[in-house]
């Protein structure tokens, strides 16, 4: 049988049906032994039944009739819809979209241009290689990544430390020129 | 519908406006609960998806998609917000003929699990008000937010139980409990 506490960290999944089919067996099976859990659990349930049953005021009479005027005039102001000008390079270079499709060995051309230049353009900034704080700082930019990750996840904004997020890239891209 | 739009029916983007107008105003007001930043939110997520109709491949469902740009605009307005958030809940939730303790008590309820869901972070919101209010699953849920299931629904799990913390205090038998071991 699970304790209370780890019942307690399964409530919200147990509540939402997402445990597997074992887990959710342990759960119910601790719930019908401790009255406190079951409770916290029929507590949960309520509050999400509050949640979904949250009001949302309905808007004046013509409220409806000046919303769909207002997003055509909206539409009016703006362009027409439609691809980029980048997504209609794109589609041409592919063929696959607009009135005159490039052939494909014009293409081939161009791709083999873009590559040729990309190559040169690598050759020339081949330097010394990268001093010791240069690597500690990539191995930095690894915790930017995992931070992107709980930034996602949406963790961090309880500490606030996201709003330093910006800060702290900004000085990691900074340090290699500082040393 | 879609088609018909892209080929110059400006009466087909009316239908679909007409059919999706008060799902997405009431998802902008959820996140927002604020009635004007509600509309113009919506009409906005209708003209942007307007303009990038040509972009939608019918992958997801429509509503999917539209959800999707509206939540972008809901989640860009709060982060724009953020420092200036008066941290006032509306009134949407009052009534003027509240006359009798059972309905005050009820909106003060409401007020309260209103003001501790606006306090989550933006996405652990968008969470439990598309999983909660707007009744998606967890794989939908992933698509509007672009986020994988799983974590959308760790960032489910997280919102409700920031959200049980956040409203311990109204518990009527808060302190301690016999703990099975």
């Amino acid at each position: 049988m699970s304790t209370c506490a780890e019942l307690r960290d399964r409530l919200p999944a147990l509540v939402d049906g997402a445990l597997d089919p074992a887990a959710a067996g342990h759960a119910a099976e601790h719930l019908a032994a401790c009255p406190a859990c079951a409770a916290e659990a029929a507590r949960l349930r309520a509050l999400l039944e509050r949640v979904a049953g949250l009001p949302v005021p309905g808007p004046p009479p013509d409220f409806w009739r000046e919303f769909e005027g207002s997003v055509r005039r909206r539409v009016a102001a703006g362009p027409a819809p439609g691809p980029s000008i980048w997504g209609r390079l794109a589609g041409r270079l592919a063929g696959r979209a607009g009135p005159r499709p490039i052939p494909t060995l014009v293409a081939a051309s161009v791709l083999g241009l873009v590559l040729a230049i990309g190559l040169l353009r690598s050759d020339r900034a081949t330097g010394p290689r990268p001093g010791p704080e240069v690597l500690i700082s990539s191995q930095e930019l690894g915790i930017g990544q995992d931070l992107d990750l709980l930034e996602q996840l949406d963790l961090l904004e309880d500490v606030e430390v996201l709003e330093r997020l910006d800060l702290l890239r900004s000085l990691d891209a900074v340090r290699p020129q500082m040393g | 519908m879609v088609q018909r739009v892209l080929a110059g029916d400006s009466e087909a983007f009316g239908v679909l406006v007409r059919q999706y107008q008060q799902e997405i105003y009431r998802l902008a007001y959820r996140m927002t609960r604020n009635p004007e930043d509600a509309k113009d939110l919506a009409q906005e997520a209708f003209v942007q998806a307007y303009r990038a109709l040509h972009s939608f491949r019918g992958l997801s469902r429509f509503s999917t998609w539209l959800y999707r740009i509206a939540m972008n605009l809901c989640l860009n307005h709060l982060k724009a917000t953020a420092r200036e958030d008066p941290g006032e809940v509306d009134g949407g939730l009052a009534d003027s003929r509240a006359d009798s303790l059972g309905v005050l008590l009820t909106e003060e309820r409401d007020r309260a699990v209103a003001e501790a869901i606006r306090t989550l972070p933006p996405r652990q919101k968008a969470t439990l008000i598309l999983r909660v209010q707007e009744g998606l699953g967890h794989r939908e849920i992933g698509e509007v937010l672009e986020c994988s299931e799983g974590t959308a629904k760790a960032n489910y799990f997280h919102a409700v139980r920031a959200l049980q913390r956040k409203l311990h205090m109204f518990r009527e038998d808060a302190p301690g409990h016999e703990h099975v071991r």
